[in-house]
C-alpha cells in the first residue's frame, strides 16, 4: 500500500488546488455550490485514504521521499483537515444562501468563496506532509493569503478589521519565523550543506547536533515566536478572537479545527528537529510557557458573556495551550493526550461553529451579544451547541476529558507537577466558565422561534450533531487504547 | 555586499518610518528594493545561475511593487494626511533604539559578517515598528515589505546563496500577500473613506 504514497501525497493537495478554478466557471450560485461539493468529496476521500495509510503503520518509522514526510502526526492532521474541510464545504451553501439574503454586495461572490476555501484547504492539507521546513513556511504563508480574504468575506466593517489584523499580524509573525529559517540556512551553508534539501526536516535533525548552539537557539526562538503568532498562543493571540468571530462559520471551523493544530505540528517538528542542539530543557520551557500563558489568558474570557463564536475562539486559545503543554511535557502519556486532544477539539469545535449558522439565522443579534435560551427557540441548534460545549469543557464522556487527564498525568510523569497543578486550576475554571455559558446561553430563558424560518439548515445541523457527536464518543473509546500503543510510543520518540 | 548598500537600505527604512507622504514612502521602499537587488547582482558572479535568476527577480520586485503601490495610492486618495499617533522625531528615536537593540542583543547568526547580520535584524524590527507606529493601512503594508527586504538581505548573503527555490517562493508569497493586502487597503478606504486603521477599533472584549 505504501507504493501509492508519493502519488497520493501529491494528489491530496493537488485536487483542491486544481479544483479552485472550477467554481469561477460556474454561472449561478447553485452551480458554484455544486462544484464546491464535487471537489470536496474526492479531496476528503484522498486525504482520509492517506491518513489511514499513515495511521495504520502504527509505530513504524515515518515514510519520506524527495519532498514529502508521512508519519503518525501527519495522519492525524490529514484526517482532521479532511473531515473538517468536507463538513465546511457541506454547510457552506446554507451560509451563502443566508449571506446572499443579507448583503447585496456579496450576491455573486459564492464562486470566489469556494475558490478561496479550496485554496486554503489545499495549503492546509499540504502542511503536515511537506518534508521541508522552508516549503512548510511557504504553505503556512499561503494559508494566510487565502484565509484572510475569507475572514473578511461578509464585507462588514468588523470583518474588514478582523481580516486586516489577521493578515498583518500573522504575516509579521511569519516574517520572524522566516528569519529563523534563514539563520538555519546560513549555518547549514557554512557546514557545506547547500540548497533546499539542507532544510529538509531529516537533514536538519541529522545536522542539528553539529550546528552552533547559540545560532540554533536564536533560530529556534525566532521560529517559535513567529509560529506562535499563527497558532494564536498567548501573548501573541490578538488576531484570533476577531478572525474566528467575524469569519463565515464554515471558515471559522477550518481556522480553529485545522489551521491552528496544523501550524502547531510545524512547531512540534521544529522542536524535535532542533532539540539535539538547543537542549530538551529549553524546548520544554518554551512550549510549557506558551501553554500555561494561553490557558491563563483564555480563562477570564470563558467566564464572560461573549457572542457564541467569540466564546469558541477563546476556547481555541485555551485548547492550543493544552496541546502545547502536552508537547512540552513530551512523555508518552502526554503525547497520547495530545493526539486525542487535536482530534477531539477539531470535532467539537467545528460542530460549535456550524451551530452558529442556524443560531444566527433565528437570532441575528447573537452575532454581537451572548446567546440566551436557544433551546426555547431551536432545540436542534441548542443540542448542537450543548454537545459542542460539553465536549469542549471536558465533561465525561468527552474525549477531551480523557486527553486532558492524560496530558496532566504525563506532566506529573515528566516531573512537572507544579505546572500540572496550575493547569488543573486553569482548566477547572475554564470548565466552569463553559458550563456557565451552557446554562445561560443554551438552557436558560430565551426568545421563541420566529415564524416562517425554513427548516433546512436545522435538518443539516441535526445530522451534523448526530455524526460528529457519535464520532466524539468513538474517539473517546479509541482514546482508551492510545496509552502504551506503539503508535504513541513512536510519536513520543519524535514526529519525524 | 558592500557596506554602502547595506547602510543605504537601513537609512531608507528609517526614512519610511519618518516621512508623511505615501508617494515619498513608496519611492524610499522602491529604492531600498533596488539597493538590495544591486547588492545581490554584485554577489552573483561566481555563484549559480539560480542565484542570478533570484537577483533578477529581486530587481523586478524593485520595479513591480512600487508600480502596484502607486496604482493603489491613486485608487485610495486621502482628502487630508492621516494624523500620526506620534511625531516624526519620536518615531525616528524609536527606530534608532530598535537598530541599537538589534546590534547589542542579537548574537552572531553564523554569517561571519556582523554588519549584515545586524542590519538584517534591524530592518525586520524597523518593518515591525512601521506597522505598529503608522496608522494608515498603506504604511503598514510598506512595513511588511521593509521587513521582507531585511530577510532578503540576510538570505542573499548566505555563503553560496540560499536556494533560489526558497527565494523565489518567498518572493511569490510576498507578491501574494501584498496583493491581498492591497485589496484590503482598497476595501478599508472605500468603507471608511480613509486608510486610517485607527478607525477600525470595533472589536474589543
Amino acid at each position: 500500500m505504501t507504493s501509492f504514497v508519493p502519488i497520493l501525497a501529491a494528489v491530496v493537495p493537488a485536487l483542491p488546488l486544481a479544483g479552485a478554478v472550477l467554481p469561477l466557471l460556474a454561472r449561478t450560485p447553485n452551480g458554484a455550490d455544486r462544484v464546491g461539493l464535487a471537489v470536496a468529496f474526492p479531496t476528503a476521500a484522498a486525504a482520509l485514504w492517506l491518513a489511514v495509510i499513515a495511521l495504520a503503520r502504527g509505530g513504524q518509522p515515518a515514510l519520506h521521499g524527495h519532498w514529502y514526510l508521512l508519519d503518525g502526526a501527519s495522519g492525524v492532521l490529514l484526517a482532521v483537515t479532511g473531515v473538517v474541510g468536507l463538513c465546511s464545504a457541506l454547510v457552506s451553501p446554507a451560509y451563502l444562501r443566508a449571506h446572499r439574503h443579507g448583503s447585496s454586495s456579496a450576491r455573486d461572490s459564492g464562486s470566489w468563496y469556494y475558490s478561496a476555501l479550496l485554496l486554503f484547504w489545499a495549503a492546509l492539507l499540504a502542511v503536515p506532509i511537506a518534508g521541508n521546513l522552508a516549503v512548510v513556511w511557504l504553505l503556512v504563508e499561503a494559508t494566510t493569503a487565502a484565509s484572510a480574504l475569507l475572514v473578511a468575506f461578509s464585507g462588514v466593517r468588523e470583518a474588514l478589521e478582523a481580516g486586516w489584523k489577521y493578515l498583518v499580524l500573522t504575516t509579521l509573525g511569519l516574517s520572524v519565523a522566516l528569519l529563523g529559517i534563514v539563520v538555519l540556512a546560513v549555518n547549514q551553508a557554512r557546514a557545506g550543506r547547500h540548497g533546499l534539501s539542507a532544510l529538509d526536516w531529516h537533514a536538519l535533525q541529522d545536522a542539528a547536533h553539529a550546528l552552533p548552539a547559540s545560532a540554533t537557539l536564536v533560530a529556534f526562538v525566532l521560529l517559535l515566536a513567529g509560529l506562535a503568532t499563527k497558532i494564536g498562543w498567548a501573548p501573541v493571540h490578538n488576531w484570533l478572537p476577531d478572525a474566528h468571530s467575524e469569519a463565515p462559520a464554515p471558515i471559522s471551523a477550518m481556522l480553529s479545527a485545522a489551521l491552528l493544530p496544523s501550524v502547531l505540528l510545524v512547531a512540534w517538528r521544529v522542536k524535535e528537529t532542533l532539540e539535539p542542539s538547543v537542549g530538551a530543557a529549553t524546548t520544554r520551557v518554551v512550549f510549557i510557557g506558551f501553554g500555561v500563558a494561553s490557558i491563563l489568558v483564555a480563562v477570564p474570557f470563558l467566564w464572560r458573556a461573549l457572542p457564541w463564536k467569540r466564546l469558541l475562539a477563546y476556547s481555541s486559545l485555551e485548547h492550543m495551550g493544552v496541546i502545547a503543554l502536552g508537547i512540552g511535557f513530551g512523555t508518552p502519556l502526554a503525547i497520547a493526550g495530545v493526539v486525542l486532544h487535536i482530534a477531539g477539539h477539531a470535532l467539537a469545535k467545528s460542530l460549535g461553529f456550524y451551530a452558529a449558522l442556524p443560531l444566527l439565522r433565528h437570532d441575528p443579534a447573537a452575532a454581537s451579544r451572548a446567546p440566551g435560551g436557544v433551546a426555547n427557540a431551536s432545540p436542534s441548534t441548542a443540542a448542537a451547541m450543548g454537545v459542542s460545549l460539553v465536549a469542549l469543557a471536558g465533561l465525561p464522556p468527552s474525549p477531551l476529558f480523557l486527553s486532558e487527564l492524560l496530558i496532566l498525568l504525563g506532566g506529573i510523569a515528566a516531573g512537572c507537577a507544579l505546572v500540572s497543578a496550575i493547569a488543573v486550576i486553569g482548566l477547572a475554571l475554564g470548565f466552569l466558565g463553559l458550563l456557565h455559558a451552557l446554562i445561560e446561553g443554551v438552557v436558560g430563558e430565551g426568545t421563541p422561534r420566529p415564524r416562517g424560518l425554513p427548516r433546512a439548515p436545522e435538518r443539516s445541523i441535526v445530522a451534523l450533531t448526530a455524526i460528529l457527536g457519535t464520532a466524539l464518543l468513538a474517539l473517546a473509546a479509541t482514546g482508551l487504547l492510545l496509552p502504551g500503543s506503539s503508535f504513541v510510543e513512536s510519536l513520543a520518540r519524535g514526529v519525524l | 555586499m558592500s557596506s554602502v548598500v547595506v547602510n543605504a537600505m537601513l537609512a531608507l527604512a528609517v526614512g519610511v518610518i519618518v516621512v508623511r507622504r505615501r508617494s515619498v514612502a513608496i519611492v524610499l521602499v522602491g529604492a531600498q528594493s533596488l539597493a538590495l537587488s544591486i547588492g545581490a547582482l554584485q554577489l552573483s558572479s561566481g555563484r549559480s545561475g539560480g542565484f542570478l535568476l533570484a537577483a533578477l527577480v529581486l530587481l523586478s520586485k524593485a520595479v513591480v511593487l512600487p508600480a502596484l503601490l502607486f496604482a493603489l495610492m491613486r485608487r485610495t486618495r486621502e482628502a487630508r494626511l492621516v494624523v500620526a499617533a506620534s511625531g516624526p522625531l519620536v518615531r525616528l528615536a524609536g527606530a534608532g533604539a530598535l537598530a541599537l537593540f538589534a546590534v547589542s542583543v542579537v548574537p552572531p547568526l553564523g554569517l561571519g559578517n556582523t554588519h549584515i547580520e545586524h542590519a538584517a535584524v534591524a530592518l525586520v524590527l524597523i518593518g515591525i515598528a512601521i506597522v505598529v507606529a503608522r496608522r494608515p493601512a498603506f504604511f503598514q503594508l510598506l512595513g511588511l515589505i521593509v521587513a521582507e527586504n531585511g530577510l532578503s538581505l540576510l538570505a542573499v548573503s548566505v555563503p553560496g546563496g540560499l536556494s533560489y527555490v526558497i527565494e523565489l517562493g518567498a518572493l511569490f508569497d510576498l507578491a501574494l500577500v501584498v496583493t491581498v493586502a492591497a485589496a484590503f487597503a482598497q476595501r478599508i478606504h472605500s468603507e471608511l473613506g480613509t486608510g486610517d486603521t485607527e478607525l477600525l477599533r470595533a472589536l474589543r472584549d
